[in-house]
């Protein structure tokens, strides 16, 4: 919770975000060691994967330059990104109007929604879209911070039903109806 | 002329019932997106692309046009009302239309900057019929090694000059690339980057792609900072504009318009070029230049009309060269590709009524942007009061039903995630977002070409130049890539960032 | 001493605010006023902006008692106000109250509630004339 006070003598003015500044981290970001390391892992993967392809005889050039260039490429690209980061140098976090850039990340709130997503994976197709598609709206909401969770299960449940039935009737995609087949 | 014929034949077309109702939508649903900050033109079409599968693809591009522009408009209302502490805003008309708001003169910057929109649309809509298939015509005769040189030059541009880090513009793209590896090779059949899952064999459709990276990544990174001191919303009543604020808005607006549409239609010209220098070329030319900086409204005709002509310029390379340099034209390409169309310079020839209802729709869609949205403008400011975590339900709902109708498979939805997961790591590193959906979407286009003109020189590298305009076009790329950092050190300066915020934030 | 006043830019906010005024007057206490916000709208209402927290300090400057005026961000409105009366441990919270009809009752959360319940010192509730 962030706060700010104002008493009869004026005290400084609140950090108003300028754009580019990123109060929480000063010095190396460490984090982008991490996607050094993955883009490496990418790199590298895909130029083994590229090994396992056959050159076709009317082809000179084969399915596996591309790869080989883009793998390659990626590789460096990691390595420059990791000199990059021991150099200090960090990427501009993406600010928009909606962001107060000297918060601290709330990384325990996206992980509430992954949560939720994994959820919906798991249950999309034994439950069906009707029911998980309500789960998905009213739980996503609950772990933004809403408190009325009977209103956003209600609002999720229009939904989800009346996706389906759209997606159904009206584009002839058939959703599916999990437990609830045959009522639907 | 033959196009105008054309034109009016897709006007006629156009203006179907089902046809306005479709622009429409666009329209409001594009300025819906637009106002809500961070939520912009490219999220929408990524999400209605599973609902588009139904509908013919006229229609459904009438649409996405309308989304487009709609999405413009509803991005300057939002920078002109939210009342935004200081220099936060980049985008030059909220530097001067908020500060006009301030003085109480909100209703005008709105109505400068509707009408502006609306001017420099029409008449940028116009010069896309007149370049577009003269572009066209020239370019058919193009063969394999140009048409790749030329993507590549797009690529290129649009991943080394924008952006504050030419590093991260290549780590973006090359991630579009790998991305776009996945699936069946073209030639030879065999499956690439498929992870050992047949699962994976096939491409990974644009939508989840797009949806998750858009959509489920924007939401994301929301999340991680969803609270922050509310700004206050500046009141308006109905938007309009006196008789002294025409008299000065109509010659920014035309020389807006004419700096925009030429940045629109080149590679990695974006908006933010044009704008900047219309503001400051109004600012040289007007009478009372002091008052630039407290809400000067030649500041605002300009830098919108110059924003809009630069969508609308967007439309000759796509149109005609099959060619998308923003990223709402990148999923729109993705869309045609869905639809079976296959874009590039035939296409003005092989569906000349899409093309022509579409240009005659980005016509019909602008009016209906001015008739619609200019009435609308205090309603469109109450949807900032929406509180977040109800908008990014919605979309985290959306983007998941998107997902499943794909295949109807989990699998889409676990991609889907991975994707959001990307998206929220380009965010948090700064890497922008339209060098990576050009190499998804253009990465395997440009290996077939890249393929075709080697295999026609049988293999020797000289296949790829031994076109005029491929030789011509590498140099081109040559000198982009060495002259600006040249330049910067003999002038002793290191590189100056080019921030592509406001790309990411309006999300063209 | 303490008084704190549970504030919104409103007509409810303001009922409370004068209630509170003349209560800080009469124990001599001073007055603390909370103006809180979920911070999940890029909009809110009951968030004062600068021109009304400067309107709203001006007509606190003319009180004899010492005054404070906190603005804050957080997840839940009542946890954020009953915050500010534990930490000054106050005598009294003053709030604002609202007609709500049935399905109101039944569909939107109450912070007052919420107040009158978790308050550790006793609550006054008025509403506006």
């Amino acid at each position: 919770m962030s706060t700010t006070s104002r008493t009869p003598p004026p005290s400084a003015p609140d950090g108003a975000p300028d754009g580019a500044h990123d109060g929480a981290h000063d010095g190396i970001d460490k984090a982008q060691y991490g996607l050094a390391v993955l883009l490496a892992a990418l790199g590298v993967y895909t130029i083994i994967d590229a090994t396992t392809l056959k050159v076709g005889f009317a082809d000179p050039v084969g399915p596996r330059l591309f790869p080989y260039l883009i793998g390659a490429v990626m590789v460096v690209l990691s390595v420059l990104l990791a000199l990059s980061t021991a150099r200090g140098e960090r990427g501009e976090q993406e600010t928009g109007e909606d962001i107060d850039p000297d918060a601290r990340p709330d990384l325990v709130t996206v992980l509430k929604l992954v949560g939720i997503l994994v959820l919906n994976i798991a249950t999309v197709d034994v439950l069906g879209w009707a029911i998980t598609g309500a789960v998905v709206f009213a739980g996503c909401a609950w772990a933004l911070g809403s408190r009325t969770l009977l209103k956003d299960v209600v609002i999720g449940a229009v939904l989800s039903v009346g996706s389906w039935y759209f997606f159904y009737s009206g584009l002839d995609i058939p959703l599916s109806p999990g437990i609830l087949d045959g009522i639907l | 002329m033959d196009s105008l014929s054309l034109l009016w034949d897709g006007l006629q077309a156009a203006m179907t019932p089902s046809n306005l109702v479709y622009a429409a939508l666009g329209v409001l649903l594009g300025t819906f997106v637009g106002v809500l900050p961070g939520i912009g033109p490219a999220m929408a079409v990524a999400l209605l692309l599973p609902v588009t599968n139904g509908m013919e693809p006229t229609q459904a591009f009438i649409m996405f046009a309308g989304i487009y522009y709609g999405g413009m408009y509803g991005g300057s209302t939002t920078s002109i009302l939210l009342n935004t502490p200081g220099e936060s805003a980049s985008v030059m008309t909220a530097i001067e239309g908020n500060k006009m708001a301030k003085n109480g003169r909100a209703a005008q910057a709105l109505a400068t900057a509707a009408i502006g929109s609306f001017v420099a649309g029409t008449i940028g809509t116009l010069l896309v019929v007149f370049f577009a298939p003269a572009m066209a015509e020239v370019a058919v005769g193009v063969g394999a090694p140009s048409y790749f040189a030329m993507m590549l030059l797009a690529v290129v541009l649009v991943t080394s000059v924008l952006g504050s880090s030419k590093l991260r513009g290549f780590i973006g793209l090359f991630l579009g690339l790998t991305i776009g590896l996945v699936g069946l090779d073209l030639s030879t059949g065999q499956p690439r980057l498929d992870f050992g899952s047949a699962l994976l064999a096939g491409r990974i459709d644009v939508v989840v792609v797009a949806v998750g990276i858009f959509a489920l990544g924007e939401a994301l990174w929301v999340a991680a900072h969803l609270r922050s001191k509310p700004l206050g919303i500046i009141p308006v009543g109905q938007p309009f504009l006196g008789r002294e604020d025409w008299a000065r808005s109509w010659k920014p607006w035309l020389r807006g318009t004419a700096l925009g549409f030429p940045f629109g239609a080149v590679p990695a010209g974006g908006a933010e070029t044009p704008t900047f220098l219309s503001y400051l070329l109004e600012r040289r030319l007007a009478r009372n230049s002091d008052e630039f900086g407290h809400g000067a409204i030649e500041g605002v005709a300009g830098p919108e009309a110059a924003n809009n002509a630069s969508a609308a310029g967007t439309f000759v390379p796509l149109l005609a060269l099959g060619l998308p340099v923003t990223a709402t034209a990148t999923i729109m390409l993705a869309a045609m590709q869905g639809f079976g169309i296959q874009p590039g310079p035939q296409l003005m020839e092989s569906e000349p009524d899409l093309v022509w209802t579409l240009l005659a729709s980005l016509l019909i869609g602008n009016t209906l942007l001015l008739v619609l949205n200019l009435p609308l403008a205090p309603l469109w400011a109450r949807l900032l009061q929406t509180p977040r975590p109800y908008l990014y339900s919605g979309i985290l709902f959306f983007a998941s039903l998107g997902a499943y109708t794909v295949n109807q498979q989990p699998f889409d939805l676990f991609l889907l995630l991975l994707f959001g997961l990307l998206g929220f790591a380009i965010r948090r590193f700064g890497v922008p977002v339209l060098p990576l959906i050009l190499g998804v979407i253009l990465g395997p286009l440009m290996e077939v070409k890249l393929r075709e003109a080697l295999a026609l020189s049988d293999g020797s590298p000289s296949g790829l130049v031994n076109e005029v305009l491929a030789v011509l076009i590498y140099v081109v790329i040559a000198l982009a890539l060495l002259v600006p950092p040249l330049v910067a050190r003999l002038r002793g300066e290191p590189d100056s960032p080019r921030r592509e915020r406001e790309e990411q934030m309006s999300d063209r | 001493m303490t008084v704190v006043v549970g504030y919104l830019p409103d007509q409810y906010g303001r009922a409370a605010l004068a209630a509170g005024i003349e209560e800080s007057r009469l124990r001599g206490a001073r007055l603390v006023v909370v103006n809180a916000t979920k911070g999940d709208a890029w909009v809110d209402k009951s968030f004062a902006d600068e021109q009304q927290v400067s309107e709203l300090e001006s007509e606190l400057s003319g009180l004899e008692v010492g005054y404070e005026v906190r603005q804050s961000v957080g997840p839940d409105l009542a946890d954020q106000v009953l915050d500010v009366v534990r930490e000054t441990e106050a005598r009294l919270l003053v709030i604002g109250l609202r007609h709500r009809t049935p399905a109101g009752k039944l569909f939107l959360g109450s912070t007052a509630q919420q107040l009158l319940m978790g308050s550790p010192c006793p609550v006054l509730a008025v509403k506006p004339d």
